[in-house]
């Protein structure tokens, strides 16, 4: 029998916007006879006829030159023309290519990864996850006859004797903190509920506990950051994980920083803070500047919820083997790694491209020095910064990591594109990363929770996928295997 | 030039000492975090053991794996020597870890240059794993009583044109040069490790061990050791396993031991500024750099002690400006000239150095600029002197009472307790005790204390601290005050009762004293409102200032905590069916641990044998209790517990906490509507993210205190330490009697006062030695007050406009207005119920004359305009 829980259900959930962009256009001219050709040919469902018209009416579906049955070719007068859509390029960047975007949207409404068209598993940034392949054995028919429900990728948080709580999620993944503020309500609300679907947590970020995430208080880890906004022993004592931030990879040095006109009465009322004035989090928490105030710290949280498993987010710096093995001894149950990649537009550029060390040098140093110092079975090590796809999960894990946080990837599945401008005005022309009431309303709570969900299954799937070609049964195996992986700067050697 | 030139033929002389070292592509420092240092220096050679307790209660800031002690101004009997060779021969000693190199060392190192007075190989404990928890066998030591031949010594001189030198100046450095090429040979921190000087300076040593440091004590077999001197450390180092006894503190210098907590950002810039000066660290921490940096400073540049404190702690800021300009010249160029070496980063040190030239011992206490480590100093007079430095108070209470238990002559209290404030004008952050020697014939010393800037740190003269053992003068009344007891029990009367005991402070002596306290203590044991009448009283005794004319204030402190102790610890268990709303728990009974029954109202927990944090903490207990349905609790007995009022969750509102002891770190963080009251200091982090609820402390706060508050109504009779009310939002309000050292109220958010918002009364008064209000030197005296605020005000009592916009950023000063005196009155009034601060006579007097609030209070508040929006950068 199998450990896991059902997963939840894939539900298709379209774009919310009438135009939805896709890598291709296709040209009707007006010599189209409205045969139905190319609505019968399309696999993708690109061509609809409606009132005896034939309408391209979802360009975003189609995969170009990689179609099996492709329709311009086919059309008998030749009214069909395929082109790239210059929208697609103009969008993203390097790290975050429109191809994975774009297949975020597809896996966030399809609940699978796209089938064609689109490179789903890497960017183009030519360095990091992008240099990295996963190496699979030649296929063999007892991998593929595997039922996928043999295949585990379920992860145990708690590692550490004791009597704390023993919290096992059924996908190596848990949301990483975003704030009440940095993202809307709906955002916030969207990610929880998909997490609370998959058994599995999402955190608060530093902006405080809202109310309405109190039904999922099981599914949330709320966390202390150098602010301390909306901590409370009431928040603390909810939770099941309570996380502590010290820094995050994307701008390691500087605090949390929340301007000014983001802070709306609403955000203002849940920090308890005054209204239109920017928020600051102080970079170090004051009172830790070493690693016994550090043990202290987490014999303070143990003291006001004895149960709570203490997860401590850090980023990468050079001495990140160290602070691991010092956040192990302050008894700690995860260590969260937070590389360089990551973090929303509201970070500084300068200290997103210069200041961490790339999460996949830091996992592998962790955890080798883990290992070294016989520790590495009783803690939990999961990595964040630039975790875009099933793929990367796969491959951070078997640098070392047992999972990952998801961040960016989750505000993608909400049709972020990327355009990097969260901390300007109220945020987010798309309404995610707002305060703005208005542009709140722009998401559907239950559209929202079901894209993020869609998303995660797709990545599930990929991963148990992954596994039955690596012919392995449980994610765990994957730990550390870094003969899984090459590297393309060596392949040749 | 004379000088430059003698630094410069000493530098030149180092140049050899480079030769032959291993070279690394990197320095690859060990991780150091924090740790627990303590330190304290006696009038008189005091014994090993009691740097045993203080050591044993910081294990929670150690790991077991490095710690240890140095000895300085010893007993030349016990080592064996005459008086003359412990002071003038240096005290070499050698930690070998493989006996195979001795005679090679003694013949290349020793033998040839040395006339050795005398030598041992130190005694220790026969097995190390007869001293529990002791995984690793320590070093032996080898100790050499030496002198420099002097004919070695000519050469030495002559061949590095060092003859400008005195011939001791030129034996130290010989010493120091000669202990280097040791290591060197003997010792690599990455490789082979066979032996190693642990320390060469002189009336000194050091010995330390991959093992906690009282376990140092332990296996030298120091317990019954006695020195002037002592210092301590626990080592919190990061990495686990691998570890070398070497990289254990205290670090020698020459003449100075020294030991560390914190973690330098800037190590290898410092190493390099060494490098420069042809000085090579050999055993990879930051706490061996600034002991080099020390002897760099004092020995090779000469410079007096203030100017060796200054090049590491660098005055800054506003408090650079404050100090006279001649001060500001010198300072500018020390700066200038050893910014690179001056250590970044969180780190306090405590140093034991032996000025030999003065014949001085000395106990030094430096914080860096920004104060980012725990430090409390404290000074114990009488008839034998104490200093001490440590990072808890409570390890200094520790210590007294350790010492209080073997000569009685030492009382449990000190006299002051008081913080530094790193890189200032006031006291530059750094405190020194110096032992100075009375006469030839006999081990006593005079101790003195004074800050950096050499102004005296004393206490109220004139007043006797209680010796038990001396006889009685006067005898008490007996029968006159029995009469007057049974009245203010049986009448309910604590008031007069703590009035009456006040009087006899002035009338009576320690005797009719102390006998009055047995007496309160018996009527105490009668019933619960008897017990209340007398707690009221004691409290009020404790928690109070006033005049205690020709006694000591320590020693009446010391008397009431006993009485009260002996109160508590007078009522029953939780077993049995016993009458009475009180009931006591300890270490022993927490078996018996249930809710109360009946009419049991109060929980005394006695906390002294409690673990101060984890799972079977008397915090954790509380929090327990709490559920369970108790709402009343005494806590007593503390030594440094931590996270009380914790846990207890929101809907405590009703539950009150009474404080007694030494409270850790963490009090009362996060309450939620409890009221608490701490009769003491309190330490660091304390009512951190309070969300609503009272508190009163009857004395100092430490280090960020109230740290991203919410709410609640706190008071506190004296000084905050650094980075209070930090973050805090909401509605906090707060009166602080005292001041703060700096950064009050950063990144205040906490709305607008006059409209449910939350502020600071900032009162910037003391207590003089009789118990009257004195406003301090300068309300604040900090650098950063109210920086980057955008919401909540601070009020402070600051007739004489000492507070400037130079210290604001972000903030404006503004004139009280009636409507903010309208706010802040109830709460100065509870102010003054609580402490006796009287807001008429006291804050409201201004140099005799009484004055409007509206001249004696100003405003500090947001600036009006909203804060500029910083766009993305580039």
């Amino acid at each position: 029998m199998s450990l896991n829980s059902k997963p939840p259900e894939v539900v298709i959930t379209p774009s919310r916007f009438r135009n939805p962009i896709g890598k291709y256009r296709l040209h009707r001219t007006d010599d189209c006879i409205g045969c139905g050709k190319c609505v019968e040919l399309c696999p993708y469902g690109v061509h609809v006829i409606q009132a005896g018209h034939v309408l391209t009416k979802n360009h975003y579906r189609c995969v170009g030159p990689e179609c099996p049955n492709p329709c311009h070719e086919a059309c008998p007068v030749g009214a069909l023309a395929l082109n790239r859509n210059p929208t697609f390029d103009t969008m993203g960047d390097l790290r975050w290519t429109p191809d994975l975007l774009l297949s975020t949207w597809y896996m966030a409404e399809n609940g699978t990864v796209p089938p064609r068209g689109l490179e789903y598993r890497i960017g183009a940034s030519d360095g990091g996850f992008d240099r990295l392949r996963l190496v699979f054995p030649p296929a063999h028919r007892s991998q593929s006859e595997a039922l996928n429900e043999d295949v585990d990728i379920g992860i145990y948080l708690n590692r550490r004797d004791g009597s704390s709580h023993h919290i096992r999620i059924d996908v190596p993944f848990y949301g990483g903190g975003m704030s009440y503020g940095s993202v809307s309500i709906i955002t916030m609300l969207s990610r929880v509920r998909a997490a609370a679907a998959f058994g599995t947590f999402c955190c608060t970020g530093e902006g405080g506990y809202p109310d309405e995430l109190k039904p999922y208080d099981d599914h949330v880890i709320t966390q202390v950051a150098t602010g301390l906004f909306g901590v409370r022993e009431e928040t603390i004592q909810r939770v099941r994980i309570a996380e502590f931030k010290y820094a995050q990879g994307a701008k390691p040095g500087l605090g949390g920083h929340l301007l000014g006109d983001k802070v709306t009465p609403a955000v203002a009322g849940m920090r308890e803070a005054v209204a239109g004035y920017p928020l600051f989090s102080p970079f170090p928490f004051h009172s830790v500047y070493s690693v016994e105030d550090h043990k202290k710290h987490v014999d303070w949280i143990k003291t006001i919820n004895p149960k709570a498993l203490i997860t401590v987010k850090v980023s990468t710096p050079t001495d990140v083997d160290m602070v691991a093995v010092g956040i192990y001894y302050a008894g700690a149950h995860i260590i969260h790694l937070d590389g360089s990649y990551g973090g929303t537009g509201a970070a500084p550029d300068i200290a997103k491209k210069n200041i961490a060390m790339p999460i996949e040098y830091a996992v592998p140093r962790v955890h080798r020095f883990l290992k070294e110092e016989g520790i590495r079975d009783k803690i939990t090590v999961m990595a964040s910064g630039g975790i875009r796809t099933p793929h990367d999960v796969a491959k951070i894990i078997a640098l070392g990591a047992d999972g990952v946080c998801t961040g960016t990837a989750e505000l993608v599945a909400l049709e972020c594109i990327r355009c990097h401008n969260c901390e300007s005005g109220r945020g987010c022309a798309r309404g995610i990363a707002t305060t703005d009431p208005e542009l709140t309303e722009l998401i559907d709570l239950e559209w929202g929770t079901q894209r993020i969900i869609n998303l995660l299954m797709a990545w599930r799937k990929e991963l148990i996928r992954i596994l039955k070609r690596l012919g392995m049964k449980s994610i765990t195996e994957l730990v550390g295997r870094t003969d899984c992986l090459a590297h393309l700067d060596y392949m040749n050697k | 030039m004379r000088k430059n030139r003698i630094i410069k033929n000493i530098i030149e002389s180092r140049k050899p000492m480079a030769e032959g070292l291993i070279t690394r592509n990197h320095y690859k420092r060990e991780e150091e975090g924090g740790c627990g240092v303590t330190g304290f220096a006696s009038s008189i050679p005091v014994r090993g053991k009691h740097i045993f307790e203080p050591s044993r209660q910081m294990h929670n800031r150690g790991n077991g794996l490095g710690g240890g002690i140095a000895a300085m101004g010893l007993d030349p009997r016990i080592l064996k020597v005459s008086r003359d060779v412990l002071e003038d021969d240096y005290m070499l000693q050698i930690a070998v870890l493989d006996q195979g190199v001795m005679q090679d060392l003694e013949k290349r190192f020793i033998e040839p240059w040395f006339q050795t007075d005398f030598s041992e190989i130190i005694p220790h404990v026969e097995d190390f794993r007869d001293i529990p928890g002791l995984l690793i066998r320590p070093p032996d030591i080898w100790r050499y009583f030496v002198r420099v031949k002097p004919g070695v010594l000519k050469e030495f001189m002559e061949q590095n044109n060092l003859l400008q030198l005195t011939q001791r100046q030129a034996e130290d450095e010989f010493v120091f040069q000669n202990s280097f090429e040791i290591n060197k040979t003997y010792y690599d921190a990455l490789g082979n490790q066979r032996a190693f000087v642990v320390s060469h300076g002189r009336n000194f040593f050091i010995l330390k061990t991959v093992g906690y440091a009282e376990q140092v004590v332990q296996y030298y077999k120091l317990e019954n050791f006695k020195a002037h001197i002592w210092i301590a450390h626990q080592r919190y180092p990061t990495r686990g396993k691998v570890w070398h006894p070497a990289g254990a503190h205290p670090f020698v210098g020459l003449n100075e031991a020294l030991v560390h907590n914190g973690d330098f950002a800037n190590y290898h810039s410092v190493v390099e500024y060494l490098a420069q000066r042809n000085i090579h660290p050999l055993f990879l921490t930051d706490t061996e750099v600034s002991v080099l940096l020390f002897d760099l400073y004092s020995r090779t540049y000469g410079y007096p002690l203030e100017y060796v404190i200054e090049a590491l702690a660098p005055t800054m800021e506003r408090d650079f400006h404050q100090l006279p300009s001649e001060k500001q010249r010198i300072y500018r160029a020390i700066q200038a000239t050893h910014i690179h070496g001056s250590p970044d980063g969180p780190w306090f040190f405590i140093i034991a150095r032996n000025d030999t030239e003065n014949r001085r011992l000395q106990l030094i206490g430096i914080t860096d600029t920004s104060m980012l480590r725990p430090q409390v100093f404290a000074l114990h007079d009488g008839e034998v002197q104490v200093g001490l430095i440590c990072s808890e108070k409570q390890a200094i209470d520790a210590t007294l009472k350790s010492l209080s238990d073997e000569d009685s002559r030492i009382g449990t209290v000190a006299d002051r307790y008081w913080n530094a404030r790193g890189g200032s004008y006031t006291d530059g952050g750094a405190f020194i005790f110096s032992l100075d020697d009375m006469s030839s014939s006999s081990l006593e010393r005079q101790l003195t204390c004074t800050d950096k800037f050499d102004k005296p740190i004393t206490v109220s003269q004139g007043q006797v601290p209680f010796m038990p053992n001396e006889s009685r003068h006067k005898m008490g009344k007996a029968t006159k005050r029995q009469d007057k007891m049974s009245r203010f029990f049986n009448h309910q009367l604590p008031e007069p009762l703590y009035e009456y005991v006040k009087k006899g402070i002035k009338d009576w002596d320690y005797f009719a004293l102390m006998g009055c306290f047995g007496e309160i203590a018996k009527w105490a044991a009668k019933n619960d409102a008897y017990f209340e009448v007398a707690l009221t009283a004691l409290g009020k005794l404790l928690d109070l200032r006033y005049h205690t004319y020709d006694k000591k204030r320590r020693s009446i402190l010391q008397m009431i905590n006993e009485t009260l102790e002996r109160m508590f610890r007078h009522f029953p268990y939780l077993d049995g069916k016993r009458n009475g709303a009180y009931r006591l728990i300890d270490w022993e009974s927490r078996q018996l641990f249930r809710g109360p029954i009946k009419n049991e109202k109060t929980l005394i927990i006695d906390s002294s044998l409690f673990p101060p944090e984890g799972d079977s903490s008397d915090s954790r207990l509380m929090a327990d209790a709490f559920h369970k349905g108790w709402k009343r609790f005494i806590a007593f007995g503390l030594k440094g517990h931590r996270f009380h009022g914790c846990g207890l969750g929101p809907g405590s509102d009703g539950v009150r906490i009474d404080i007694y002891g030494s409270s850790g770190d963490y009090l009362g963080s996060g309450i939620d509507g409890i009221s608490l009251c701490v009769h003491g200091n309190t330490q660091d982090q304390v009512g951190q993210i309070m969300k609503s609820g009272k508190m009163v402390i009857y004395g100092d706060t430490g280090q960020t205190f109230m740290y991203g508050a919410k709410g609640g109504e706190v008071y506190v009779m004296g000084n905050a330490a650094g980075r209070p009310l930090i973050n805090a939002v909401g509605k906090p309000r707060v009166v602080i009697n005292g001041t703060c050292l700096d950064y009050l109220a950063e990144s205040f958010m906490a709305g607008d006062p006059l409209n449910g918002g939350g502020f600071v009364v900032l009162n910037g008064v003391e207590f003089d030695a009789y118990g009257n209000i004195q406003p301090q030197p300068t309300p604040y005296p900090g650098s950063n007050l109210f920086s980057l605020a955008s919401g909540g005000a601070i009020y402070v009592r600051d007739p004489f406009h000492q507070v400037d916009e130079e210290q604001l950023n972000g903030g404006e000063i503004v004139a009280l207005e009636e409507r903010d005196w309208k706010l802040i009155f109830p709460y100065l009034e509870q102010n003054e119920r609580l402490f006796g601060i009287s807001i008429q006579k006291d804050l409201l007097t201004v140099q005799g004359k009484q004055m409007s609030p509206l001249k004696v209070y100003r405003k500090v508040r947001p600036k009006q305009t909203k804060v500029e929006q910083s766009g993305k950068s580039p």
